[in-house]
Parts: structure tokens; C-alpha cells; sequence
């Protein structure tokens, strides 16, 4: 290990979980969890969809009451009755899904709801002061811009910032890589490990295992609401981690295999030519561009996130409209695109941001999941809407995506992060019928259902529909693309045999460069 | 050991209603004391309350008649809010019904059965017309509605003035601020409760069941929820928009139609007596819940009601108006309330 430089950790706890206990109407969330956190120790905290991570924190943190069991911090009996009072007490939160004022900026999100805000200060008293901190704790951010203008990294560090700001002791992270593009990652683990050298503590839950090898000293695991196991890092490896999430021996892999031999190139069911789409604030977001998408095939588009990959997704499932350039279905171009006509023709679309554009959270589980059949028979029977056919299909859609749910009439919002990404994609991959747009499917997922979800698309893509997979891993995207593209800058920089490709030249295209001239500068 | 208030984001039904019986209840005892103080005996207004208007059949009657309209304007900004968008031109609409109402007994005759049901368009498609502009401006502009609708009650009653005192006044009694009568009545089969109230208490019901059991239904129910999201299933958010803010205006002109052919027979330039108004609180009342209309309206035209029977027992209509005004604020308060609990837990050690 690289941490020997690292003060040692004690073994007393900061943080002791005594017997958790939590039920939720139909759910067992947690049950009898013990958990300890020592100084100076970064924690994983791992388990599949659903294993009451994330539960199990917001019962640390105030949002939720145990039903049962004992917090202790520093030895002493604590109830946090609000996260503010757990920040107050040293512990802070950065949640799966951010909490910030999009509205506001990043000065005023760091000051909000916090004791130390000075009264009556003017914006740019506010703008040097969360400047000092960010220099303070080594995390870039711009105290002037609105949130709504940062990427998924940067507003991340303004909740780290904002937890940081407040002196916590403790630092909760939930699946804070998810959204990260592997730079900011690095980032991220360079300021963790930062401020657990300072002596201070990290909860950090992921799905990924690796990272959770590199950054994290000792790993807790959960199944089913209870803890299985608390063991150093040192001691585990992936497929052991794998394993004791889901209690059984996991067969990952096989991928390339199920892939059925291609004869031909398939016929091309979506095109763009020429297409150049403007992003939410009205900038170029695509320029340009050219893709062929061919039935029986995965079309993997690499890239770091913010590259044009959310407008060439919008552009494929008719939500935005091109500024310029021609979008073909079987060769005919679109007049006017809309989402219902590329509805009609069968191309599902598993959405980069489900929260904001692909469920509605407030609704019940059951009203979601039929959002792309609400309109035809049997849910549909004239102008009528039938509830107990939309349950009927909503059961069968958690079922296949392998979700328990409680009940149908719960709001979407209480199912864990990676079922609701579960049911998403389920009801996606029901509808596709020519295409399937795939904007990181992953995100949010145990090992397991990864492994399943791309099973799943490569049964899609042996029946002859058409697959398009955006993500950030590359190792995904060789595991099962037929193709791979690029996207730099909003622009497709090009299209290569999956078979033909290497990491290196993909790497490098996705910085924008190709080797002869990155060849030419390290000359 | 402390004691401490801690906010809830979600608040159960049961505990919303308990906090509001607490709350009206106090806001009751308050109105009480200061009655006493102002040398009334509260027991005694209190019967009178409760005895003339649920206690007699002329009161019930009374109570139906206010019961009607408030059902439909309330009804006409919980439709709205089902959108995310308010309706505070409830009141204009309900003129705009009243009006064409108005117009059309005044100057078109025919066979009673056939006018009525001409009125109960026209007053739908004049409430409609009334919400045409803002709806527009809303879904093609993004203006703010609260601005345009609110704005248009106040031309929709110098519209009503203006007849009232102009052209349509009344030359036969010689009313002031008020036209001739409306020869089509609704006809009636509670006293002088006509089938009009039933209208507006189905009204809520329906709409209720067109939300769950359609597929416009479903569909509003996404758009209102998460527009994008509604935009990504193929829904044409700005028509769906286009046809709820209609509907709302339709159903608050319903309300003004139904007030001329039911219950004032004639145009008055006072005529809405707020319900647009009050329809707003009706719809908070109500929290969103077409059938919370059904219940928060009962409470309202009570509350209404009880200002009348107080104006009779020797009250200021001021003093009536802060009564009401103290049930209201009492009632925002416990919905507030009704978000905190208390906890009690050991002092920090800090
Ligand atoms: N507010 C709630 N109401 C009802 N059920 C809930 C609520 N919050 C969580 N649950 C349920 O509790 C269980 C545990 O959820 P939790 O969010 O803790 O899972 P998780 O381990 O974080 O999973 P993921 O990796 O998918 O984020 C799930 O079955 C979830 O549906
Ligand atoms: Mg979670």
C-alpha cells in the first residue's frame, strides 16, 4: 500500500453504528447493522441495488430515524435530528443526487443554511470567502458561476466544499464517481486523501470496485439490509468483494462471446449527416456530425462527458432538434423531429440524467413505468387510461429488471438510486424495436446488474436491433462495442472497427488528439 | 435533555388534518375572547351560528348556495395547479360566465331546457375566452400567469360595471349596478337549491376520475410532474398545458353561469363576491386534491356562512372579515406546523 506516509489509524472509533434498524412500508432497509469508522481511515461502504447503503447513511446523518439501534460518536450516544445538526456535530453528506440551489451560485450555495454566514454580506464578500476556502482545501471551484453552468465534477467539489467548509471531521461521499469523469476522480481521491492525512474520516460508497481497492483502508460490506462483513482492503480483492456483495459465486465476463458473429454490415436504421445541434445555454453542442448507426451492431460512442454526447443522444431520440443537417430513419430523412415519431418506430432511450428527463420522481412506481406504453392497448383502451393494466405491466418490468418493489403505488423518489436506473432501462429495452440510445447505462449499478444490462444489449443487438452505448469506460465500450466512435468537443473524430481499435489511439482522440500529433509534440 | 423543532419534508394526511382541527379550533377561541372582550357572548353567537346554518333548512339552503360556486372556482385553480400553474383570474372568468349568461336571457329567446344548456356553454366558452390570452402568453411567451390572470379580473369587472349601470341596467326596479332579469332559471329541488349544486359537486369527482383513468389524465399528471420527462414520452406539453388552463377558465365561468341562472337571476356588479378569490384559498385548502375541493369548499362556505349569520347578530362587516382572515392564517399556520415535530434528546456534549 502507498498510505505508510498516512498518521495510523487508531483503532477507536469516531463513529459507531450499533445494531441499525430501519423498515420502510413493505422493506427491510437495514437490519442489525454494526459499523464503525475510525480516525483517519477512508470506509467503503458496498452492496448491490438496494442493499441499504444509502439508507444506512441518511440514518447517520438526520434524515431518516433508526427504528432501532445506536449512533455513538466519540464514544458518546448522539441523535441527529436534522443534517444540520450532524454537519454542527462534524459529519457531512454529499448525496447521490446533488442538493444544490441551481439558481443560485456557488458562493451563495457554500453559504447557505450556515451558522458562520456573515449577516447582511454583500456577493462579494461572500465570492472571497468561499475563494480562501476553496484554495483552503485545494478544490477548484468559481465562486461567481451559476450551478446550473458547472459539470457534473465541479458541482460535486461545491458539495465537498460546502460539507468541508463546516469543519466536518467525517465526510460521507455516496457513489460520488458515478458522474465524475475520470480526471475529476483523480481529482477527487487527491483531496480525500488530503484531508484524511489532516487525521479526519471518509464513508465512501461505490460500485466501483477498483476504485474501491486503490483509495479506500478497510471495506464494509451489505446484503439484503445487513452487514456481511468488515475487512481491510488490503485482504480483498475484486472478485472477493463481488462475491460477498451478492453471496454467491458471480460469473461476470462472457460478453464478447454471446456476441453473435457479424456476416455483413447491417442496414443503417438511423443516420445523422451533417448535424449540428446548440447545448441548453444555446452553444454549439454538435458540430457537424456524421454517424451511421447500423441494425445488429453496438456503436460505442467514447469520450468525456460534456463532449456533445447529451445532444447527439437528444438528436438520435428526436428530443432536440438539429440547427442544421439531415437525421434519417431507414433512410428517410425527418422532417420535423419530435420524440413521439422515433417513439412510434421503436427507439428506446435510456437517458443520460433519468432524474431530470427520464422519470418523474414525484409519481408512483407504477405511473413510471409505464410511461412508454401508457398510450397503447391493454393500458390504453380508447381515450382511457386503465391502472390496473399500467400495475400489471409495471410488476412485469420490475420483475425483468430484477427490482423488488414494496408497492406499486410507492413514489418513484424511495426506490434506491440503481433500481430506478434498473426500471429505466428495462422499460427502455422493452420498446426497442429498431434502435436502443444508451447514454451510460451503467451508472449507478452493482457489478451484477452492469453485467446483465449488457447481456441484455447484446440479446438486442444478436435480434437485429441497433444499439447505441455512450460511456466513459473504455474497458465497457471494448468488452461489447461492434464500433467505436469518438466525440471530442461536439465533434465525431472518428469511427473504427471495435476489432481494429486500440486503447491508446482512443485515448488520445478523446483528448482531442490523434497519434501523429501527439507523436509531434513530445518531439 | 433538550427539546428541539425538526421539519419533516413530507407531511401524512392524518397529521395535516389534525394540525388544521387544532388550528381551527384555536383560531375559534381566539375569536371568542376578543368577541368577549368586544362585549358579545361568543356562546351565544356560536349557537346562532351553528343552529342557522346547519340547524334549519333555509340555512342549509343558504350554505348550498354559497357551496356551489366555491366548489367550482376551487375546483378551477386545483385544475391548474395540477400543472404547476395558478389561476388567481378565477374571479374575471366567473364574471366573463356571468356575463354571457346575462346576454343571452337577456336577449335570446327559446324553450327554457334548450337556453339552459346554450347558457352552460356559453358561460364555459366565456370563462375559456377569458383565459385565452394568458394561456397563450404562458405557453408560447413563457409569461407569468399569476401576473396576466390577476390582471384581467379587474377589466372583467369594469366590463360587468359597465353594463350593470349602462346598457343592461335594470329600468323596470330600478336596481342599482345591476340588469334586468334573466328569464331561464335552474331549476331547483332543494328549496331554492338547484341543480346546480350538483353540477359542482360532481365537477371535482369527475375530474378526479378523467386523472386517473385517462389518458389525458396520465398525461397531465406527467407533464405537471416533470415536463421533461413528459417531453421525452412523446407528450405535447405545451397543448396539454393549452387545453388545462382552458378547462380551468371554463369550469370558473361554469361557476359565474350557474350563479346568474341559479341564484341572483340577474348581473350585479358584485356579483363573483370574491369566489374567484376564495377559490384560491380553496385550492390550498385542498392541497392539489380534486376531492380535498369537495371538503376544503364545505369549510369555506361555512366559514362564509358564519359571516353572514355574524353580520345579522350586530357585527361589523370588517370584524367578520378578520374572523375569516384569522380561520385562514390559522389554517396556513398548522399546515406549517404540521411539517415540525419535536424531539427530545440529550443536551450536546459540546
Ligand atoms: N423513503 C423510502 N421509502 C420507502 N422505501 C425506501 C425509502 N428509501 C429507501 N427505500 C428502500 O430501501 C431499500 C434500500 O435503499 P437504499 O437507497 O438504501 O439502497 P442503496 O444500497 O443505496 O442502493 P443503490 O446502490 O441502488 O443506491 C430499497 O429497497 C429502497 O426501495
Ligand atoms: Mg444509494
Amino acid at each position: 500500500m502507498t498510505d505508510q506516509a498516512a498518521p495510523p489509524t487508531t483503532d477507536r472509533p469516531v463513529i459507531a453504528l450499533r445494531g441499525i434498524g430501519k423498515v420502510f412500508p413493505g422493506v427491510i432497509a437495514n437490519a442489525d447493522v454494526d459499523f464503525d469508522l475510525r480516525a483517519g481511515e477512508i470506509h467503503a461502504l458496498l452492496g448491490e441495488n438496494g442493499a441499504g447503503k444509502s439508507t444506512l447513511m441518511n440514518i447517520l446523518t438526520g434524515i431518516y430515524r433508526p427504528d432501532s439501534g445506536q449512533i455513538l460518536m466519540d464514544g458518546a450516544a448522539k441523535t441527529f435530528a436534522s443534517p444540520v445538526e450532524a454537519i454542527a456535530a462534524g459529519i457531512g453528506m454529499v448525496h447521490q443526487h446533488f442538493k444544490l440551489v441551481r439558481a443560485f451560485s456557488v458562493a451563495e450555495n457554500v453559504h447557505l443554511g450556515w451558522k458562520d454566514t456573515p449577516r447582511l454580506a454583500s456577493k462579494s464578500v461572500l465570492e472571497a470567502r468561499t475563494r480562501a476556502l476553496a484554495e483552503r482545501y485545494g478544490l477548484a471551484v468559481r465562486p461567481e458561476a451559476r450551478i446550473d453552468e458547472l459539470s457534473a465534477g465541479e458541482q460535486q467539489r461545491v458539495e465537498i466544499l460546502r460539507v468541508l467548509a463546516r469543519q466536518a471531521r467525517v465526510l460521507i461521499l455516496d457513489e460520488p464517481t458515478a458522474v465524475l469523469t475520470p480526471a475529476e476522480a483523480r481529482t477527487l481521491f487527491t483531496a480525500l486523501r488530503a484531508f484524511k492525512a489532516a487525521g479526519n474520516s471518509v464513508i465512501f460508497i461505490s460500485h466501483k470496485l477498483d476504485e474501491v481497492l486503490e483509495i479506500s483502508d478497510r471495506v464494509t460490506v451489505l446484503r439484503g439490509g445487513r452487514k456481511v462483513v468488515t475487512e481491510p482492503t488490503a485482504n480483498c480483492t475484486t472478485t472477493k468483494l463481488a462475491q460477498l456483495m451478492v453471496g454467491r459465486e458471480m460469473v461476470l465476463g462472457g460478453l464478447r462471446e454471446a456476441m453473435k458473429p457479424r456476416t455483413e454490415p447491417g442496414r443503417v436504421v438511423l443516420a445523422l449527416q451533417k448535424v449540428s445541434a446548440t447545448d441548453d445555454r444555446g452553444r454549439a453542442g454538435l458540430i457537424d456530425a456524421d454517424l451511421p448507426v447500423r441494425a445488429g451492431e453496438i456503436l460505442g460512442i467514447a469520450g468525456v462527458a460534456g463532449n456533445g454526447q447529451r445532444e447527439l443522444s437528444e438528436i438520435l431520440t428526436g428530443i432536440r432538434k438539429p440547427t442544421s443537417g439531415k437525421v434519417l430513419i431507414e433512410g428517410v430523412p425527418v422532417d420535423n423531429p419530435s420524440p413521439d415519431i422515433f417513439i412510434e418506430v421503436g427507439v428506446g432511450h435510456i437517458p443520460e440524467d433519468r432524474i431530470k428527463s427520464g422519470i418523474a420522481p414525484a409519481l408512483s412506481i407504477s405511473d413510471n413505468a409505464v410511461l412508454r406504453a401508457y398510450a397503447e392497448p391493454p393500458i390504453a383502451q380508447g381515450v382511457l387510461f386503465k391502472p390496473g393494466a399500467a400495475d400489471k405491466l409495471a410488476q412485469q418490468i420490475a420483475d425483468d429488471a430484477e427490482v423488488t418493489i414494496p408497492s406499486l403505488s410507492t413514489p418513484m423518489r424511495n426506490l434506491s438510486g440503481g433500481n430506478q436506473q434498473r426500471l429505466v432501462a428495462r422499460r427502455e429495452m422493452r420498446i426497442a424495436k429498431l434502435a436502443i440510445i444508451a447514454a451510460y447505462p451503467s451508472r449507478g449499478l452493482d457489478v451484477g446488474a452492469i453485467s446483465t444490462l449488457l447481456h441484455y444489449l447484446i440479446d438486442l443487438r444478436n435480434s437485429g436491433v441497433a444499439v447505441v452505448l455512450i460511456s466513459e469506460e473504455l474497458s465497457e465500450l471494448f468488452d461489447v462495442t461492434d464500433r467505436i466512435a469518438v466525440m471530442f468537443k461536439g465533434r465525431v473524430m472518428g469511427l473504427y472497427e471495435t476489432k481494429d481499435a486500440d486503447l491508446e489511439t482512443i485515448g488520445l482522440l478523446m483528448g482531442g488528439q490523434t497519434k501523429a500529433t501527439s507523436a509531434s509534440e513530445a518531439a | 435533555m433538550a427539546i428541539r423543532f425538526v421539519r419533516t419534508p413530507i407531511v401524512s394526511s392524518q397529521r395535516a388534518l389534525t394540525a388544521r382541527i387544532i388550528g381551527f379550533v384555536l383560531a375559534l377561541a381566539i375569536g371568542a375572547i376578543v368577541l368577549g372582550i368586544a362585549g358579545f357572548d361568543p356562546l351565544h353567537l356560536g349557537t346562532q351560528i351553528i343552529v342557522k346554518s346547519l340547524g334549519s333548512r333555509f340555512g342549509l339552503e343558504d350554505l348550498g348556495l354559497l357551496y356551489t360556486p366555491l366548489l367550482l372556482t376551487g375546483l378551477a385553480v386545483t385544475v391548474m395547479a395540477k400543472m404547476g400553474l395558478w389561476n388567481i383570474g378565477a374571479d374575471g372568468q366567473f364574471y366573463l360566465g356571468a356575463f354571457v349568461t346575462t346576454a343571452i336571457g337577456l336577449f335570446i329567446k327559446g324553450p327554457e331546457p334548450f337556453m339552459l344548456i346554450l347558457c352552460f356553454f356559453a358561460g364555459a366558452a366565456g370563462g375559456a375566452l377569458w383565459i385565452l390570452v394568458p394561456t397563450l402568453a404562458r405557453a408560447y411567451a413563457k409569461v407569468d400567469e399569476i401576473i396576466t390572470t390577476l390582471l384581467l379580473n379587474f377589466v372583467a369587472l369594469l366590463l360587468v360595471y359597465y353594463v350593470a349601470t349602462g346598457p343592461w341596467r335594470d329600468r323596470v326596479s330600478g336596481t342599482t349596478a345591476s340588469t334586468g332579469r334573466v328569464p331561464y332559471k335552474m331549476p331547483e329541488f332543494f328549496g331554492s337549491l338547484h341543480w346546480g349544486f350538483v353540477i359542482a359537486l360532481v365537477a371535482p369527482i369527475l375530474f378526479g376520475l378523467a386523472l386517473r383513468y385517462t389518458r389525458w389524465g396520465y398525461e397531465v399528471r406527467l407533464s405537471g410532474s416533470n415536463p421533461d420527462a413528459a417531453h421525452y414520452a412523446g407528450i405535447p406539453v405545451r397543448r396539454r398545458m393549452i387545453s388545462i388552463m382552458l378547462l380551468s377558465g371554463a369550469i370558473a365561468g361554469v361557476a359565474g353561469m350557474l350563479e346568474v341562472a341559479g341564484t341572483v337571476h340577474r348581473l350585479q356588479g358584485g356579483i363573483s363576491n370574491n369566489y374567484g378569490y376564495l377559490g384560491v384559498m380553496v385550492a390550498v385548502l385542498a392541497r392539489g386534491s380534486p376531492i380535498g375541493v369537495i371538503a376544503g369548499a364545505f369549510l369555506m362556505a361555512l366559514i362564509l356562512n358564519a359571516g353572514i349569520i355574524l353580520q345579522t347578530q350586530g357585527l361589523t362587516t370588517s370584524a367578520v372579515l378578520a374572523l375569516t382572515g384569522l380561520m385562514m392564517l390559522f389554517t396556513a399556520v398548522a399546515d406549517q406546523f404540521a411539517h415540525y415535530r419535536i424531539v427530545r434528546t440529550q443536551a450536546a456534549t459540546s
